[in-house]
């Protein structure tokens, strides 16, 4: 069986589920079996079948199990969103088409990812400038300062976009220094060390990280941010220390600024302490925490639950997008909540697989940055649900509402296959003795 | 590079099975804990979902029940009281917006179907067990000659089995419709005279002279005296250089003591208190129950502890310093509920052995199946059975030819006490009556008090506990349910 077809055997099981979602929660709505929004369903199944043709076409040797687990990401994610309100929905499968698009394009136009290390510092560059204009001129939504007005009242989230452009950069700037950082020169404070100016890019990321928690007032970006930095320092370099010095020095700054700024200070106590105010600072998270205990074990199912007030707001804030975890864990009860984090491990194991069997630095340091901010990213969400982490603006990877976040996924979702494909092609022409291209 | 990438992978793993563990805290361990909070939306939407048990008095009538009704083809109930404001402090009220009171709060768990080891395997299965019934001890027809008698003034009557402790009426005036709870509480709460307030339990009052019984109980089982042991009463007993005067500044002259408990006589009284001192009336008072809160099933909220009060907080009974005198004669910060009294009554008539109020009898799921039973239990004793039965004949003496007189019943023998306590103002008496019937052969045990009231103990309470008795034992106990 080639992979293809292996692939579309799992696409299938992957988009039912998401239209057998769809059509629990319209029938929950309306309390009658009910096909629910099959256009929508139809739709985005659509745009899967498209993306598994176009690989077929143009990277038949890539992995065969990415797009089905996206698949019932995606699925999960819209029938979620359908029952907190339809519409969410349909925006959604927009975003989903849009996905698919960029994802088809650089499936098409871009088949082989490494000419993206020639432009490491131009992308690099442009990241940091997304960053700084965010900053700069950021709207603050529930109290973050994450996104970008544009016209006809739509927001874009550049730090997403901005994201993947820093994953490619630091591949090819420390495919570039592993060497250095690897080797120590120097022992200072019974720790080996590289020369300064290698730890240079550490301290100016330690800082970066550190600024955007109190600009962009988000305490998950920058974690996020700076976590996948540690990630890949650590995959190029194969040293633990990097990540033990850097999460120190993360922590101990993020204790200064908790104590040193109140604002934030406000958000970590709310954080610790939500039953101390639960109808001000602690409001969402006691509500969610409400939403949780409500689902116990196996959860009333898909719609079933009383996320929604019969007014149709949401009772936890943000429920859509930061929250949307809740919802699951809600509707579909501990099992179901615990199977939505199982498709997030799997995704890694792939996305890792896929690092592990990429044939040069770039690829792999690549593969595994992609995936490492994936992986780290709906973990920070999550952990921020149950409480692990304090609250954050990230979204959680295919499955929140939002245009910015679902385009980029799929983007990087198509990078990993490409690499995939690549490696694979390669170690096929090399058993047929033909030079790799 | 390849060991770094698989280790990067297991620590992120490893991070969600942390994720998964913390998950499993909130929707499995910490749940029920989150369930139970007051603010807990989810919890309040449910109750709606939940059939919840009936509470249905000894004489078979449903006091509370749940009705079904349809919403976007989802089945809900509401609570309805057919008996609309009847004994409704004591059935109290469960709603989402304004709490839970009264046996609606203390049997929740049985109401609502969460009890028992089936509770967290429902969990588990996310279903919803019917409620179960409770069957009170109260029997509505002396409830509602209470509730009548009382009506229009504010008061309380408590009527209890001496021999079982079993609470037949509990009376609290103003009341309020439960049914209103739902549709207009603000309305109630604006309500002059507190109507939510069950003043047969969490009233507190000077007991005024029906404290006496106490004394006379403490004085008989000192040895010193006995109901004919005699007085010379000079219309004052000075303590500490402050005169006790008898009510209306009578003078009595050679008495004894079963005429100092029949006409109220406050100074002999006094002298008695004085002599027995601070340790002796306190250890009586210890007996009796005072100054601890009383095991009624109730919420301990709505049950207040009788005692001596000093700046709103509760003293114990036996201070060395106290005024022993005007204790004796239910004064000195004295603060009592009427269901404490009805239980001294209840404890002379039950041979100096004073037993646990209860209301509810048993707990029975709709397919008949008994949860829980309550069976009659003692307390404690307050004197022997012989220094009980002297007590209770001076009683019987105060009802036929004392201050109680109005209490008395045609062809029975009834014992009692009045108590009029006195604040200042003439038109604002406390008026009480304590008191029991048949005085041979006890059945019911009542404490009667009437606010606010130019009366007395004698003229106003004394008719109601006759009227109340007289009903509580025209029904007798319910057929099929023998008594204890």
């Amino acid at each position: 069986m080639s992979l293809r077809t292996r692939e579309l055997g799992f696409l299938v099981p992957a988009l039912l589920l998401g239209m057998l979602g769809l059509a629990a929660g319209a029938s929950a709505r309306a309390d009658e079996l009910q096909a629910g929004p099959w256009q929508t369903a139809l739709g985005v199944a659509m745009v899967f079948v498209v993306m598994h043709a176009v690989l077929r076409m143009r990277a038949p040797l890539s992995d065969p199990y990415l797009v089905p687990i996206m698949a019932a990401l995606t699925g999960i994610g819209l029938a979620m969103l359908y029952r907190i309100d339809p519409g969410l929905a349909g925006d959604q499968a927009i975003w989903v088409t849009l996905g698919g698009i960029v994802f088809c394009a650089v499936i098409v136009f871009m088949p082989d990812h490494r000419v993206l290390e020639r432009y490491r510092y131009i992308i690099g560059l442009t990241a940091v400038m997304l960053l700084v204009f965010t900053m700069a001129f950021g709207t603050e939504v529930n109290g973050s300062r994450l996104w970008i007005e544009i016209g006809g009242g739509q927001r874009v989230q550049l730090g997403e976009l901005a994201k993947v452009l820093m994953v490619i950069f630091l591949a090819g700037y420390l495919r570039e220094k592993r060497e250095v950082l690897a080797i120590p020169t120097q022992r200072r404070l019974g720790m080996n060390l590289p020369a300064p100016r290698h730890l240079a890019p550490i301290l100016v990321f330690w800082g970066a990280a550190l600024a955007a928690v109190v600009v962009l007032n988000d305490f998950g970006t920058a974690l996020l941010f700076f976590g996948v930095f540690l990630a890949m320092l650590y995959l190029a370099t194969g040293r633990a220390l990097y990540v033990g010095l850097g999460i120190t020095l993360f922590a101990a700054g993020s204790l200064f600024i908790w104590a040193a700024v109140p604002r934030i200070g406000a958000r970590v106590d709310s954080w610790l302490h939500p039953f101390t105010d639960p109808q001000g600072g602690g409001y969402q998270m006691v509500q969610s925490l409400y939403a949780l205990a409500d689902g116990g074990v196996v959860g009333p199912g898909f719609g079933r639950a009383l996320l929604v007030t019969e007014g149709g707001t949401p009772r936890i804030p943000a429920l859509e997008t930061d929250f949307i975890f809740s919802a699951v864990s809600n509707d579909l009860g501990y099992v179901g909540a615990i199977g939505v984090m199982l498709l997030y491990v799997l995704l890694m194991a792939r996305g890792f697989a896929i690092a592990t069997a990429a044939r040069d630095g770039f690829s792999k340091l690549l593969a595994g940055g992609l995936t490492a901010v994936v992986g780290l990213q709906a973990f920070i969400i999550i952990g921020g649900v149950v409480r692990l982490v304090p609250l954050t603006g990230v979204t959680l990877p295919f499955m929140s509402y939002g245009g910015s976040s679902v385009v980029v996924n799929f983007g990087i979702a198509a990078l990993l296959l490409v690499i995939s494909n690549r490696s694979r092609q390669g170690l096929v022409e090399a058993v047929r003795g033909v030079p790799a291209t | 590079m390849n060991r770094s990438i698989r280790a990067l992978y297991l620590t992120l793993a490893a991070g969600f099975a942390v994720l998964v563990l913390m998950l499993g805290y909130w929707q499995v361990i910490a749940a029920g804990e989150l369930d139970e909070r007051a603010d807990n939306p989810y919890t309040l939407e449910k109750q709606r979902l939940v059939d919840r048990g009936r509470i249905i008095s000894a004489d078979k009538v449903i006091l509370a029940e749940s009705v079904v009704y349809r919403e976007k083809g989802q089945k809900y109930y509401r609570r309805y009281y057919p008996q609309g404001a009847l004994a409704a402090q004591v059935v109290g009220y469960a709603t989402a917006r304004e709490g839970s009171t009264g046996l609606e709060q203390q049997y929740n768990r049985y109401l609502a179907g969460s009890y028992g080891t089936g509770a967290i395997l429902d969990r588990l299965r996310d279903e919803t067990k019917d409620g179960a019934d409770i069957r009170l001890t109260l029997d509505t027809r002396v409830q509602k000659t209470a509730e009548a008698l009382i009506s229009g003034r504010k008061g309380a009557v408590v009527a209890i089995e001496p021999k079982t402790g079993k609470v037949l009426a509990v009376a609290s005036s103003p009341g309020f419709d439960l049914n209103q709870v739902a549709s207009d509480f603000a309305s109630i709460r604006k309500e002059s005279g507190a109507p939510l307030l069950n003043r047969a339990t969490g009233g507190l009052y000077p007991p005024g002279s029906t404290f006496k019984v106490v004394t006379a109980t403490a004085a008989l089982g000192s040895g010193t005296w006995s109901p004919s042991s005699t007085f010379d009463d000079k219309g004052v007993y000075v303590v500490d250089g402050k005169p006790i005067y008898n009510s209306g500044k009578a003078k009595y002259g050679l008495h004894n003591l079963t005429d100092a408990l029949t006409f109220s006589i406050n100074t002999t009284f006094a002298q008695i208190g004085d002599r027995l001192g601070g340790r002796t009336m306190g250890r009586e008072m210890t007996r009796f129950g005072f100054a601890r809160p009383v095991e009624i099933d109730l919420p301990a909220g709505e049950v207040a502890v009788s005692g001596r009060y000093r700046d709103g907080k509760l003293l114990p009974n036996e201070q060395r310093d106290s005024d022993s005198a005007r204790i004796a004669i239910g004064q000195e910060n004295l603060q009592v509920t009427p269901l404490q009294m009805a239980m001294v009554a209840g404890a002379i008539a039950n041979s100096g052995r004073m037993m646990r109020p209860y209301l509810v009898r048993r707990v029975i799921t709709r397919d008949g199946v008994v949860v829980k039973q309550q069976r009659p239990q003692e307390v404690g004793s307050v004197s022997s059975a012989y220094i009980a039965s002297e007590v209770g004949r001076m009683m019987g003496s105060v009802v036929s030819e004392g201050t109680g007189t109005e209490a008395g019943l045609a062809g029975l023998s009834v014992a009692g006490k009045t108590g009029t306590a006195e604040t200042g103002d003439p038109e604002r008496n406390q008026a009480w009556f304590i008191g029991y019937a048949p005085a041979d052969d006890p059945k019911v045990a009542v404490a009667v008090v009437i606010e606010d009231t130019s009366g007395t103990g004698g003229t106003e309470a004394a008719p109601v506990a006759g009227e109340v008795m007289r009903t509580a034992l025209s029904v007798g106990p319910v057929q099929g349910e023998p008594s204890a």
